[in-house]
């Protein structure tokens, strides 16, 4: 597949051209909390050297509420309705490469027997168009997970910022060929070798360890004193399964409803909280913040790998950066990588 | 658009009340085609649904040998479970399912089976006791252990009493010391204390074991004197479940799925799990 | 520092306290909640402007130990908290062993420096930078120079905006909520055992984060919190959508100030407010 040249005009340009057509565009807001639909190119943000947003962009495939259907009660009986179709088509525009390749990681899950359509329809009707990172903090490590600032994973295409201020456009799959071949009129022809990145000002990402060498000591400790600590100062709030882009977990729920109407939704939930787990009995098998710390750490580098060959972590940091007691993920890594 | 999610309608034909607390519904999908399509093997479990209230995760608790009705037994003990014990003869629920892996009714055939039950755990045993019963011919000796805290706690009454009127199978049925009415003929003790009296032989057989962590905890040294052998000892694990899919993350054990690599375990794949279920 | 690790190892080798929940050193200048619980321990405490946490919220959140007091770094704002939880029956005074230091402001990015521009907005209208209720103190306070409070200006924009451009507002704001419940988590006067969006049957505020479900966490927790939050603005930071909660809850203190002449946390003595009832009570905003 071809690679191009696209000028920072001629994005906003193609932005414009694309919401024209109908698409929502998607990309990170300018106050850096999260991704949002735009409404015209000027609300564009894209930056590769910015810190990544605070919530990452699963929730446009995994929304934090979503209906999965409705219901209609009389005495006579019961009617479900299905939740309006997903038809929108999406383009998401300068993410972060470790947001991109959440998608692929949350597809297995997604899709193991069970096939979520929720979740496959919105990736099918997205076009990724992800940006080369130049950006890189204490709490990143996507270098220690296998992958990198500019891994493409989870990409359909991806813009790489030029010296002179164009952006290279790599094309990555035959969706992200398509796309771009319907906007051809904003490209310009380009070789690889034409590839003249900036100088990214921050280095890779300080955080180092050995994934499998962190999985093996995973196998073999679930009973350690090195948890008992973790959960000391953890509050148990969800933040940081919130702002993950691979954290999965949801509850069902019925909801803004009454007897004769209203929805079952599909939320958000996170692991963190104490009642995650509490058994309608009493019992809660993660009875303290130990065990519930311990299970996201062990369900991101040990149990997600285990069934599905991948971890269910991208590095972006986000978790880290957001917690507000200071735990830290990488850190937590690094520690376990030395024992 | 295919949606797992979405629940088939079930009517309530019936509604049993096994003690104070816990009652059974009968129930039939309303649409024909539905019900007839509708197959699980014992064991799996069912997502129940009041509209407006909200899931429930329990057993199929009939057998897959009787499919003119599907039988769920529940206890009350929150929210959907309060709002399914509201429900009338008549009503619509919300069933999907089945979901889950089962007993190994193939690799049971032709050995002795020993069913073990304590309380409301009765009702998956049930489900595959009536499924083992009524291909009686297939198995060997047949003993039914099962036992509730008192006399009025005891589910399926009639039931253990045509499992206690037949022939070719053992029955015991028993109370904790105290539970017992004046009139009560059955045996009083603990469960494990009954299996160790009634010796069933860990020869050339599997025993089913479904009741409190306490009773089973205590009746596994039992079984092991007996000679059962541990992969020959089988359980369900019930943990808090919300999709039953696999999805949504909450009945993990280790890396283990209740809802997909269960709800049935052996003993052996029991003792690899961590400590939280 | 110094001071405090001194007066940490004698507590903890004399036995007077069991633990001490203090802060220590992470990566560059920030601090994060550190339990010390034996001599070693107490080498790695650090006071620091980057000692942002109100660590009182874990007098409710670790398990009470067995023998001897807990000990608790508190800076003087943060001390309002320990006062309003003894005031509200949830400690005992004499079960804590209060470290408060002498506090020269603290850091609003715990990732910066502290400087001018890198000053906590609570910090900006601090009256007990020196504490007036310790067990032991440390530390000297030196002249700081303070940018001019913004969240005081917000507020008066947003009480001077029309009803529909109140609702605007937050519901922009409210929209962004993921319901991860952080706010909570780390507000030491969120200690009920059961919250009340954790209430299933009857389900009195959705867990969906839908806008409705939004308002109705925020608002519920805000009159909660009404006449009893101590404006250590705790939700506010940690709120990974930056909502700016501290909006609310500083405009209901300013309210209970204004109203009822009443100020949470000044003193283990004075009845709560939303705990008395007195004849002479303004009534009249209730309508």
């Amino acid at each position: 597949m071809k690679d191009y040249i696209i000028t920072a005009e001629n994005i906003q340009l193609l932005v414009n051209d694309v919401l024209k057509q109908g698409w929502d565009v998607v990309s990170e807001s300018k106050t850096g909390v999260n991704f949002n639909a735009i409404k015209d190119a000027s609300e564009l943000a894209i930056k590769s050297d910015s810190k990544p947003s605070k919530l990452s962009m699963k929730d446009f495939f995994f929304p934090k509420t979503e209906p999965l259907f409705f219901y209609r009660q009389s005495h006579d009986g019961v009617e479900l309705v299905d939740a309006s179709p997903i038809e929108k088509k999406t383009l998401f525009l300068g993410a972060k490469p470790c947001d991109a390749a959440a998608i692929p990681v949350l597809s297995k899950v997604f899709n193991w027997d069970y096939k979520d359509e929720f979740y496959n329809k919105r990736v099918e009707n997205s076009v990724v168009v992800s940006l080369k990172c130049n950006y890189s903090d204490d709490y990143c490590f996507c270098t220690s997970i296998g992958l990198s600032q500019k891994a493409e994973q989870g990409s359909d295409a991806m813009l790489t910022e030029q010296q002179d201020g164009s952006y290279f456009l790599h094309i990555v799959t035959e969706k992200g060929d398509e796309f771009f071949k319907m906007y051809s009129q904003y490209l310009k022809d380009t070789q690889a070798e034409n590839n003249k990145p900036v100088e990214s000002k921050y280095p890779e990402p300080a955080v180092k360890f050995d994934q499998g060498k962190v999985k093996g000591w995973l196998d073999a400790n679930f009973e350690h004193d090195f948890w008992n600590n973790l959960g000391d100062v953890c509050l148990g709030c969800g933040q940081c399964t919130f702002v993950c882009p691979t954290c999965h977990c949801f509850d069902i729920v019925d909801e803004n409803c009454n007897y004769h109407e209203g929805g079952r939704m599909k939320n958000w939930d996170s692991c963190q909280l104490c009642l995650f787990t509490k058994h309608a009995s009493g019992h809660n098998p993660r009875d303290g913040q130990t065990k519930r710390y311990r299970q996201r750490i062990q369900h991101k580098f040990k149990y997600y790998e285990d069934k599905f060959n991948e971890v269910l972590c991208t590095g972006c940091g986000r978790c880290t950066r957001g917690c507000g007691v200071g735990i830290d993920i990488g850190g937590i890594m690094e520690r376990i990588d030395k024992f | 658009m295919e949606n797992i999610y979405k629940p088939d309608l079930a009517e309530v034909k019936e509604i049993i009340d096994e003690t104070a607390d816990t009652r059974t519904l009968r129930l039939q999908f309303k649409d024909p085609e539905v019900h007839k399509a509708f197959s699980f093997k014992a064991g799996q479990f069912g997502e129940y649904s009041v509209f407006g209230e909200g899931e429930c995760t329990f057993c199929i608790a009939s057998p897959p040998t009787r499919m003119e009705y599907i039988e769920c037994t529940f206890k009350l003990v929150g929210k959907v479970t309060n709002a399914l014990r509201k429900l009338n003869v008549g009503d619509t629920i919300g069933l999907r399912g089945p979901y889950g892996n089962s007993f190994p009714l193939e690799q049971m055939k032709g050995k002795n089976i020993v069913f073990i039950s304590g309380g409301i755990g009765l009702a998956p045993v049930r489900c595959i006791t009536w499924n083992v019963l009524d291909l009686r011919n297939e198995f060997k000796d047949i003993t039914i252990v099962y036992g509730a805290r008192r006399v009025e706690d005891l589910v399926y009454k009639n039931e253990l009493e045509q499992w206690k009127a037949m022939k070719d199978v053992k029955t015991y049925i028993t109370v904790d010391p105290g539970g017992e009415t004046p009139d009560w003929k059955g045996e009083v003790g603990f469960v494990p204390s009954i299996v160790e009296k009634v010796a069933p032989s860990g020869e050339n057989s599997i025993a089913i074991i479904c009741g409190p962590p306490i009773m089973i905890k205590f009746t596994m040294p039992v079984l092991q004197k007996l000679g059962f052998k541990e992969e020959n000892i089988i359980t369900t694990l019930e943990n808090r479940m919300k999709c039953g899919l696999g999805k949504c993350g909450r009945c993990n054990v280790g890396n283990v799925y209740v809802c997909k690599d269960g709800p049935v375990f052996n003993y052996t794949q029991m003792k690899a799990l961590p400590d939280e279920y | 520092m110094a001071e405090l690790k001194e007066i940490a190892k004698e507590l903890l080798t004399s036995g007077t306290v069991a633990y001490i929940i203090g802060y220590a050193s992470e990566k560059n200048d920030k601090t994060v909640p550190f339990i010390a619980r034996t001599v070693e321990d107490a080498e790695k405490l650090v006071f620091t402007h980057h000692s942002v946490n109100n660590l009182s919220v874990y007098l409710k959140r670790i398990k009470k130990p067995e023998s001897g007091k807990v000990g608790l770094v508190v800076k003087g704002c943060d001390l309002k908290a320990v006062v309003a939880l003894i005031q509200e029956s949830q400690s005992k005074r004499e079960d804590i062993y209060i470290i408060s230091p002498k506090c020269n402001t603290v850091v609003s990015d715990n990732t910066k420096p502290w400087n001018k521009d890198n000053i906590a907005s609570k910090c900006l209208s601090c009256e007990v930078r020196t504490p007036s209720l310790f067990d032991a103190t440390f530390g000297e306070i030196e002249t700081v120079e303070l940018p001019s409070d913004e969240q005081i200006e917000l507020i008066k924009k947003v009480e001077a905006m029309s009803t529909s451009e109140k609702w605007e507002f937050w519901k922009n704001e409210f929209e962004k909520c993921v319901k991860c419940y952080a706010c909570r988590q780390a507000c030491p006067l969120c200690y009920c055992d059961q919250c009340i969006v954790d209430k299933a049957s009857p389900r009195w505020i959705d867990s969906s984060a839908t806008v409705q479900g939004n308002f109705a966490w925020n608002m519920i927790r805000a009159f909660h919190l009404s006449g009893r939050c101590i404006g250590c603005e705790e939700c506010n930071r940690v709120c990974p959508v930056d909502i700016p909660l501290s909006l609310l809850n500083r405009k209901m203190s300013m309210f209970a100030v204004s109203e009822y002449d009443y100020k949470a946390g000044t003193s283990i003595e004075e009845p709560t407010l939303v705990g008395t009832y007195k004849l002479t009570d303004n009534e009249d905003f209730i309508k």
